[in-house]
């Protein structure tokens, strides 16, 4: 095969990618697990399994239940802590082919800002991402990730601690997602993952019990993938800065989807599961695609699936 | 992991029946749909593999094991009763299934050196009942015990190991996603102070006097007194 010159490297805020695949949070470990199988260094990045201020047992078990055309999950955070973190794992990151994106989570607005903090002045750590699908024991466990005003605390408390590159990932359990997309820009975010897990559950018709550990759980594959191919469309008519979108890619054709509804970049998580050579394969045939069309940069067609559609007709909701 | 085109995102753990110089082969139950996929392939059908992964059984100074195998669980024992034969130990392969039909390649065991003892559900061959019955009833101990089959099997076989206090190993078996360590997503609890390998030896979360490992990673064979299930 021809190695066409074509430039797929991108810029999430200050985090510059030489190719526009991440590896989603908590499905990729560190990416050691996954180094005898793919060559990192073609890869863009990797986000890490969320960390806590303390550390996590873990949801009980079943944690995974196969689903069609995908699965769920619910793993709970399990993690050694913030501590136990930064002194024992983050070294491990240092000279990694790619880059490097932590991920945190938290119950408090002051859990993100103590966890963020520490872990962005390390630099082996070269971005951060915010897992706000947490909810905020505070605040009647409402989940960040789902009101505006959580989501803008959450955001601007972190941004005042750390000057990296900070992506926000948004939920897809909301109905306006624009509208917390819009208020995580404002307080700072450089980019906005695009989208979580779609909430969900299934129940086993022996046992008359749940099959998750937790009850509930996340749903990721392709089965969520038009949901997440509307939000990150919806997500890009309203923000100017960058998106990351995510949800059920498997294929060069589902990555394309993605970058025609705005995003600049995307994110792989479940696909890995399945074929851990998947990102490397999308990140060929993407600057073969390219290429055949006599495009130079993946960047020449972001949103154009947006510019496309707005001046086909005008888009008034899901009727019809 | 063998992974099947089918709609679900999870792949089929199997274990390596038998290995020879540039070959191996594979033993499964029809059960589901993507077993019945891998089941239609055709010679010369490719499909992709992960692996060898995860940590098998460890063979020590003990003379005189006990296999115990149930159901499909058949299929991941073959390898190491091979090797405790080869080391001159006595091997005896305790093995169960529902019923006579069911029970695959017990000849084979037999051929390789082991004694074998069968039980089915339903009396159609050997022992009726339980093959952990089979072995409680069995003339002299063992030094050790590995086992590999369905869950109640493994839980009825520590608590017999405990009862003759017998160590046992056992091979277990979860949901699997990445099957490489990296999603925490396949564990199993295990006691805290007597886990010979915690996945994080420093934290104590929360005060729990349980971990929780990667059957994947640190597994899929645990002992059985590290088990908190």
């Amino acid at each position: 095969m021809v190695t066409p010159d074509v430039d797929l490297s991108v810029r999430i805020g200050s985090l510059e990618l030489a190719c526009p695949t991440l590896m989603g949070s908590g499905c990729y470990g560190s990416g050691e697990e996954f180094a005898p199988f793919v060559d990192l260094a073609r890869i863009g990045g990797i986000v890490l399994k969320s960390v806590t201020r303390a550390p996590r047992l873990g949801n009980p078990t079943p944690r995974l239940v196969p689903t069609p055309a995908g699965m769920l999950n619910a793993i709970g955070l399990q993690n050694p802590g913030i501590a136990w973190y930064l002194e024992h794992e983050v070294a491990k990151f240092a000279n990694r082919p790619c880059k490097i994106i932590g991920s945190v989570a938290g119950f408090s607005v002051d859990d993100y800002a103590y966890v963020a903090q520490r872990l962005a002045a390390r630099d082996e750590i070269h971005a951060l991402e915010l897992n706000i699908s947490c909810p905020n024991v505070a605040h009647e466990g409402e989940t960040f990730a789902c009101d505006p005003r959580l989501t803008s605390r959450v955001v601007k408390a972190v941004r005042g601690v750390t000057d990296k590159a900070l992506i926000v990932k948004l939920s897809p359990n909301v109905t306006d997602i624009a509208s917390i997309a819009r208020e995580a820009q404002d307080a700072g975010a450089d980019a906005l993952a695009v989208v979580n897990t779609v909430r969900g559950m299934s129940i086993d018709v022996n046992t008359w019990k749940p099959r998750l550990g937790n009850v509930t759980g996340g749903l990721s594959g392709p089965a969520i993938r038009p949901i997440a191919v509307l939000a990150v469309y919806e997500v890009a008519r309203a923000v100017t800065i960058s998106i990351v979108g995510q949800g059920g890619i498997e294929t060069t054709t589902d990555a394309l989807e993605f970058f025609l509804a705005g995003a600049s970049a995307i994110s792989i998580g479940t696909a890995n599961f399945t074929d851990p050579r998947i990102p490397v394969r999308i990140a060929d045939e993407l600057r073969d695609y390219l290429a055949r069309r006599g495009l130079n940069s993946i960047a020449e067609i972001v949103g154009k699936g947006n510019v496309g559609f707005a001046s086909a007709f005008q888009y008034e909701g899901d009727e019809g | 992991m063998a992974i099947p085109p089918s709609g679900e995102r999870a792949a089929v753990a199997l274990g390596i029946y038998e290995a020879q110089a540039e070959r191996a082969s594979i033993l499964f139950f029809v059960c589901g749909t993507r077993t019945r996929e891998l089941a239609e392939l055709r010679v010369g059908d490719h499909f992709a593999v992960t692996g060898p992964l995860g940590n098998g059984f460890t063979i020590g100074e003990e003379a005189d094991v006990a296999i115990v195998a149930g159901g499909v669980g058949i299929a991941s024992v073959l390898l190491v009763a091979q090797s405790l034969v080869r080391l001159g130990k006595r091997v005896r392969l305790f093995y169960g299934a529902r019923t006579a039909d069911l029970l695959v390649e017990k000849d084979r065991f037999a051929s390789e050196g082991c004694e074998v003892l069968c039980a089915t559900d339903d009396g159609t061959f050997g022992h009726h009942g339980f093959v952990t019955q089979a072995l409680a009833c069995a003339d002299c101990k063992p030094d050790s015990i590995l086992a590999c089959g369905p869950s109640p099997m493994l839980r009825a076989t520590a608590a017999l190991a405990e009862e003759l206090g017998v160590p046992a190993q056992l091979s277990l078996e979860e949901t699997f996603a990445c099957g490489v360590g990296g999603c925490w997503g396949c564990v199993i609890p295990l006691d805290r102070a007597s886990a010979q390998a915690p996945p994080f030896p420093g934290p104590d979360a929360g005060g729990s006097d349980v971990v929780y490992a990667r059957i994947c990673k640190e597994g899929p064979v645990f002992w059985a007194h590290e088990l908190r299930w």
